[in-house]
């Protein structure tokens, strides 16, 4: 790819003015040999939020380490602040202003100390003056509202209050420019967004500057301007807007009786066709709504075909178009099909075994206790064959405990796990043959080569040699690893890793499968292929699929959804019910872009807009009825001297509903 | 260099040593506990070895010669056996490590003169052992003979059994053993062992306290911060030597309280030479922390490096000067030797700096180009 490919959206390069915070020309850097950031340009002008989007292994880190001047970029320019940074001396001459927060969710806190001894350490290294460390502290622990547990060890906080603390330890010294390497991740939806509220108040307050990562791409909203990272550059950067017009068209959802017949249609004459739920999303190129929707209609001629909906493209819609603009491969092997067509039609049934009981996995009332703690309090549910049942919910919500205790990998305290209407616990080997199993960790062998991993699966259940043989060209089709036999497991990139995983899973044909977030650290093109081999799976061959995920985004594509929260299942429905439903009760999402984003946010929070929150320069509310919070919002914002420059309706994304109903339930036992 | 900015790092890293409960056992618990362990264990001493005898003879004389035995402190009498074969299985399943054989006629054969040999048994398994049983039941035995022999000596010229002994062994030997006249085996060993431990413990420690916050990302605080390097090197190791010192004065005290080892020397200069010896092996853990990622690394990478010199080369089994010149070379390049002089000097010596300064000043040269060399390699803006 030469230099001109990366197109910056809407001249964004040049905008920056020449006080640019960050500047960066041209930066490389690789580990052994292996290219991790190949010639970035960035520029990051004073009082952004800057993201840097982009998966696992995209070069994010590495950019912001060479920025925070904790490593030695190997080539290209570097200048933070106005000096440039080119050796350990001239690092040290920026880092009196920088605070930089390294990924891993309160990793670089120190567990033994308290809340209150873990800020005093970052302060007193930063030599604030005992009157000040008291000051802040005081006042980053009331915003944070981490006040009450000044005393409490760091490691006996709750995922998201250690997102916090460290937070507040980064900022303890006021620096100018603050980077934050994806502070987000494995935290639940409501923490995240509380955190996002007091990281924007904080940094508008003080006017500072922060470069921040997020593997999220429905974080982007939060930035003031964002690049788009992959394979180490950057093909896209710009404003949301800017990122978002780069692809321009339309997404059409539509729903028809021969879902897997219509998705193959339209792949034909659409690149980016998923299936969400018994629903099709497709992203027609270069048309307005009606457009689009006409020519989803023309292809899907015959077919019984109703579009529901026709909106904007998502970043992630942009990110996969932009990909294939350039002629970027997502995966190695994987050519110019990076659309993720699962090969319709080649991937040969599962030799079903006749699938007839109804219900595959039941929980009922579920209960695991380690301790005084419940991971898992009450949980039940049922998955029918040929579901995909999608369990969400953040880090340490009690969802792997959950698989743990179904699989029959951890007895259950209370309640009873049922797969294929037997009880895990005391299931018999065959009943056991009939489940597959993909856990979070990464589970094949990483010396051992593609087919030898697949064949060492098919000897553990005890396939034939026939059978075993048949099965691993089997794995292979399905799992688009043809090319790739020889290679070592370890050298595969993640997304083909773990197609490779869930093959190894399926290679004794079980009609049941496990999946404990296995599309963690995937890149977009790369998760939607594996979703478009779980549609295959469940659609055709009538497997259940129970999954996990911290995707919020990803959760669209389940037939029925299951929020998990503190170890309780807080919503149980298929994602477009829940839509609904959280539509009628709450309303729905109302973006007001004004000139002054801060004023405008405390004005509708004055206003009564309860959960109003800042996204990059804009504010979103939640309205019952957006005609009248519209006239409402004008008013209190104009009486406010602010200017309104427009103002528009947005659907409701599975976060808002997670976050709503875990609020609801908390105020509920408050009382 | 700022001082408050040391103090920040070295007072959250006490903080840590003493709350965590790992570190706080690897600290404290760990030492105490291995100088127990191999103080008791680690005995040179060969004493009441099991024994069974066999004596075919039964008469008189072959009696008093078994009552040899029985009475030794060296031996552990278990009981006469009736038959040889018998023997074979006491020493394979039981614990009996030594036998004497005494054949038929042996009271005859020796009163009509005739030389009679008797045989020992003895379990070659450990061949330091066995050399040293060898020794006792040559002794007890030559001794029998030369007595036998002043007997009939006494006997036809008429003198008395003492006066015939002196004339069989004109030239006796007087043995005194300096420093440790009962060659007590704790005596030396209990204060080697403050050496061994002093090698291996704070390497350790030190290692895994660095290499954790390489793990964690915690180190990036520091990457990222105002503190020099200097500074946090400084801030950071301070609590592990401290830590050391205590150790160093605990397991001095072990040595004394419980194994009864005899200290002679000045307690100020042995303070103050274990604390110099304690920053040095201190600096080896720094050096193995700039050198590896991971704490599983860390541990083995500590251990290859000290235990080996510290049980090998530094005097503790072998005394240096017995070892081969390639050995002794090895050793003399090595700091753990240096510190096994101060610490015998000290301990059954007596000696003080007069003595032992050169070895102080090698320590020091090794502490210096240890903390010099970490300071180097250590770098704030790391390639990876």
């Amino acid at each position: 790819m030469d230099e001109s490919a990366v197109v910056t959206a809407g001249g964004a390069g040049g905008r920056p003015a020449p006080g640019a915070v960050v500047r960066i020309r041209g930066i490389l850097k690789s580990y052994k040999g292996q290219a991790a950031v190949r010639g970035v340009d960035l520029d990051v002008a004073p009082g952004e939020i800057y993201g840097l989007i982009g998966p696992d292994g995209a070069g994010k880190s590495s950019v912001m380490k060479a920025v925070a001047g904790v490593l030695a970029h190997d080539a290209g320019t570097l200048e933070v602040l106005g000096k440039v940074v080119d050796s350990e001396g001239s690092a040290e001459r920026i880092k009196v202003d920088i605070g930089f927060m390294p990924q891993g969710l309160g990793q670089n806190l120190y567990p033994e100390l308290s809340v209150e001894e873990n800020i005093d350490f970052f302060a007193r290294s930063r030599l604030v003056p005992r009157e000040q460390i008291r000051e802040r502290k005081d006042r980053l622990l009331a915003m944070t509202r981490l006040a009450a547990f000044r005393d409490r060890p760091m490691k006996n906080l709750s995922g998201g209050m250690k997102q916090k603390l460290g937070l507040v330890c980064t900022l303890i010294h006021e620096p100018r420019l603050v980077i934050l390497d994806e502070p987000t991740t494995g935290v639940d939806p409501v923490s995240r967004r509380d955190f996002w509220s007091i990281l924007t108040q904080l940094l508008r307050e003080r006017g500072i500057t922060a470069l921040i990562s997020t593997a999220y791409m429905d974080e982007a909203s939060r930035f003031h301007r964002l690049s788009l990272f992959f394979g180490g550059k950057v093909i896209a950067s710009g404003t949301p807007d800017e990122l978002t017009a780069l692809a321009p068209g339309a997404v059409v959802t539509l729903r028809c009786g021969a879902q897997a017949m219509a998705m193959e249609r339209l792949r034909e004459h659409f690149p980016q066709v998923e299936a969400r739920g018994e629903l099709l999303r497709v992203f027609v190129r270069n048309a307005t709504d009606e457009e689009a929707a006409q020519r989803a209609l023309e292809v899907l001629n015959g077919m019984d075909a109703t579009v529901l909906y026709t909106g904007v493209a998502e970043l992630e819609d942009v990110f996969i178009a932009r990909l294939s603009d350039l002629g970027l491969a997502a995966e190695e092997g994987a050519g110019g099909e990076a659309e993720g067509a699962a090969k319709p039609g080649a991937a040969p049934i599962l030799n079903a075994r006749e699938a007839n009981e109804d219900v595959a996995i039941e929980a009922k009332g579920l209960v695991r206790a380690f301790g005084e703690f419940r991971a898992v309090d009450d949980v039940s549910f049922r998955v029918p064959q040929g579901e995909i049942f999608g369990l969400l919910g953040a880090n340490g919500a009690g969802k792997t405990t959950v698989i743990k205790m179904l699989v029959g990998l951890l007895p259950p305290t209370g309640g009873r796990g049922m797969v294929a209407g037997r009880d895990m616990r005391r299931a018999p080997r065959e009943i056991k043959e009939h489940i597959g199993y993909m856990s979070q960790v990464f589970s094949l062998y990483g010396d051992l080569t593609v087919t030898e991993n697949i064949r060492l699966y098919a000897g553990i259940y005890g396939l034939g040699k026939n059978e075993s043989r048949e099965r691993v060209q089997w794995v292979l089709h399905m799992a688009d690893l043809e090319g790739m036999e020889r290679k070592p497991a370890s050298s595969l990139p993640v997304g083909v890793r773990q197609r490779l995983a869930l093959g190894c899973a399926l290679v004794h044909r079980p009609r049941i499968l496990f999946l404990d977030e296995p599309t963690s650290g995937v890149d977009p093109v790369g998760r939607r292929r594996f979703w478009d081999i779980l549609f295959q799976l469940s659609k055709r061959d009538k497997v259940a699929i129970l999954i996990t995920t911290h995707y919020m985004s990803e959760a669209e594509h389940c037939d029925h959804l299951a929020l998990m929260y503190a170890g309780r299942i807080v919503a149980d429905s298929t994602p477009e019910r829940m839509k609904r439903e959280l539509e009628e009760e709450a309303g729905r999402l109302l973006e007001i872009h004004t000139d002054n984003p801060l004023s405008a946010l405390s004005l509708l929070e004055g206003a009564g807009f309860e959960g109003a929150a800042l996204h990059g320069n804009n504010v979103h509310v939640l309205a019952r009825d957006l005609e009248e919070a519209e006239r409402r919002a004008r008013q209190s914002l104009s009486s406010g001297g602010v200017r309104v420059l427009s103002v528009s309706g947005q659907p409701l994304g599975m976060e808002d509903v997670f976050v709503y109903r875990v609020l609801a339930l908390e105020k509920e036992e408050k009382r | 260099m700022n001082l408050k900015r040391v103090l920040a790092v070295a007072s959250r890293e006490r903080r840590e040593i003493v709350r965590d409960r790992l570190f706080f056992t690897l600290a404290f618990v760990v030492p105490t506990a291995l100088m127990i362990i191999f103080g008791f264990g680690l005995s040179f001493d060969v004493e009441n070895v099991p024994l069974a005898i066999v004596d075919y003879d039964g008469s008189a004389m072959s009696r008093d010669y078994t009552y040899q035995y029985t009475t030794s402190r060296y031996f552990d009498f278990q009981g006469m056996v009736r038959d040889e074969r018998d023997l074979v299985p006491l020493i394979t399943d039981k614990n009996v490590r030594a036998a004497i054989v005494i054949p038929e006629k042996f009271q005859e054969n020796l009163l009509a003169g005739r030389p009679v040999s008797v045989q020992t048994l003895i379990d070659g398994a450990f061949p330091f052992r066995a050399q040293t049983i060898k020794g006792y039941v040559m002794g007890i035995n030559s001794a029998y003979s030369a007595g036998l022999l002043a007997d009939y000596l006494a006997q036809k010229k008429g003198m008395s059994r003492e006066r015939a002994l002196e004339m069989l062994q004109p030239l006796t030997l007087e043995v005194r053993h300096l420093y440790n006249q009962g060659l007590e085996s704790d005596w030396s060993m209990a204060p080697k062992l403050i050496g061994f431990l002093l090698m291996v413990c704070p390497p350790l420690l030190t290692a895994l306290g660095v290499v954790r916050e390489k793990e964690t990302g915690a180190i990036y605080n520091i990457y990222s911060s105002t503190i020099t390097r200097a500074e946090y090197l400084t801030g950071k190791l301070t609590p592990y030597v401290v830590v050391s010192a205590l150790n160093s004065l605990i397991l001095w005290a072990i040595a004394i309280k419980v194994f009864d080892a005899p200290f002679k020397g000045a307690p100020l200069f042995f303070l103050a030479a274990s604390i110099l010896y304690v920053v040095c092996t201190t600096g080896i853990g720094l050096m193995v922390s700039v050198l590896v990622e991971t704490q599983v690394a860390a541990t083995l990478v500590t251990f290859i490096t000290t235990v080996i010199p510290a049980v090998l080369y530094s005097g503790m089994l072998v005394p240096v000067a017995s070892l081969d010149r390639a050995a002794q070379t090895v050793a003399h390049m090595l700091p753990a030797m240096y510190y096994t002089d101060i610490v015998l000097g000290c301990f059954l010596k007596g000696v003080g700096p007069r003595v032992l300064w050169k070895d102080v000043v090698v320590l020091a040269f090794y502490a210096a180009a240890l903390f010099a060399t970490g300071y180097f390699m250590f770098r704030k803006r790391p390639n990876a």
